[in-house]
């Protein structure tokens, strides 16, 4: 963070605060809408997203640092969150029962 | 040219410069963080594939439940924007706007933990334990406490690192990055949360 931006407005942190509650309150209403399945499922996650995102470009200033911090950050910690979702498969195959389930 | 050469040449400094032009404790603290992501990331994927993986999951949550997440999750945002407001206060050398900003957010993190672990006790109170609960599959609560206790186990070590930091900051033993890098942990917290929400509660409402 530097001076010239400590200097500068707190508008942007209020809109991104509002910004936040209003996805919050967003995610109450598709729940109780829609209770159950993978759109909700996907909704949720795509909003739970975009509220993080914005947490750590803005609330962490994330966006105030140096492009190849951001860079370096993102890859990695994406590939490894993306590496980690192989398991969905086999928790289809569980609830499913077919194939090789006993 | 060696390390002592430049240091005594006086035009070079003699330490390779700091990755990324950032403080070394702040990129500790990003990294710290990093590795983190992956701690939480593994608690929910694991709870994910329980819950996909169990037909009979169970779908708890009351609108009462949720009411009460609901102003959790409000005291927690509040509390990141106070934090956001006492980083800046410290970078521009106020030091007891700061420190009150830091006790702030103190306080609302300190409710936040109350009203969490009064939802633990309504659960406990409707039978659910580690091992057990009353509406079938074991496996929801060791997965459910699993996931929102790694969550307060956060927010009462942040709690802590506040407390500390926030006092030293004010008698002047620490600096303003030290207040920057609770601040990237209380705000780390929060994005934590807002998966957390949706996956534990929203996913599970009583039908």
């Amino acid at each position: 963070m530097n001076k010239t931006d400590e200097q500068g407005g707190l508008g942007k942190y209020f809109v991104v605060y509002l910004c936040m509650l209003v996805i919050t309150a967003l995610e109450v209403g598709i729940a109780y809408r829609h209770p159950g399945g993978a759109q909700l499922l996907a909704s949720m996650l795509f909003l739970a997203f975009i509220g993080a995102l914005l947490g750590i470009l803005y609330f962490m200033r994330l966006a105030a640092e140096k492009q190849s911090l951001v860079v370096a950050f993102a890859v990695f910690t994406l590939f490894v969150l993306a590496t980690m979702n192989y398991g969905w498969t086999d928790s289809l195959r569980l609830l499913h029962g077919a194939p090789f389930a006993k | 040219m060696s390390h002592a050469d430049l240091a005594v040449g006086g035009h070079t400094p003699a330490m390779e410069p700091s990755p990324f032009a950032i403080p070394a404790k702040k990129l500790a603290m990003w990294l710290f963080i990093i590795a983190d992501i992956m701690t939480f990331a593994g608690c929910l994927v694991a709870y994910g594939f329980l819950r996909n993986a169990t037909p009979d999951w169970p779908r708890p949550f009351q609108p009462s439940t949720i009411g009460g997440i609901m102003v959790m999750t409000f005291i927690l945002i509040t509390s990141a924007l106070t934090m956001v407001l006492g980083v800046r206060a410290a970078r521009a050398g106020d030091r007891a706007a700061a420190f009150r900003w830091t006790m702030i957010t103190l306080a609302g993190g300190l409710l936040f933990a109350l009203l969490h672990i009064r939802e633990w006790f309504g659960m406990i109170d409707r039978g659910v334990t580690l091992y057990k609960n009353p509406w079938g599959t074991g496996l929801f609560g060791g997965a459910y406490f699993s996931v929102t206790g790694m969550e307060l186990l956060h927010v009462i070590a942040g709690l802590i690192a506040l407390l500390i930091v926030g006092l030293g900051y004010k008698r002047g033993r620490y600096t303003s990055d030290d207040i920057e890098n609770c601040g990237l942990f209380w705000q780390f917290i929060n994005i934590v949360w807002m998966f957390v929400v949706p996956l534990v509660y929203l996913l599970n409402i009583a039908s």
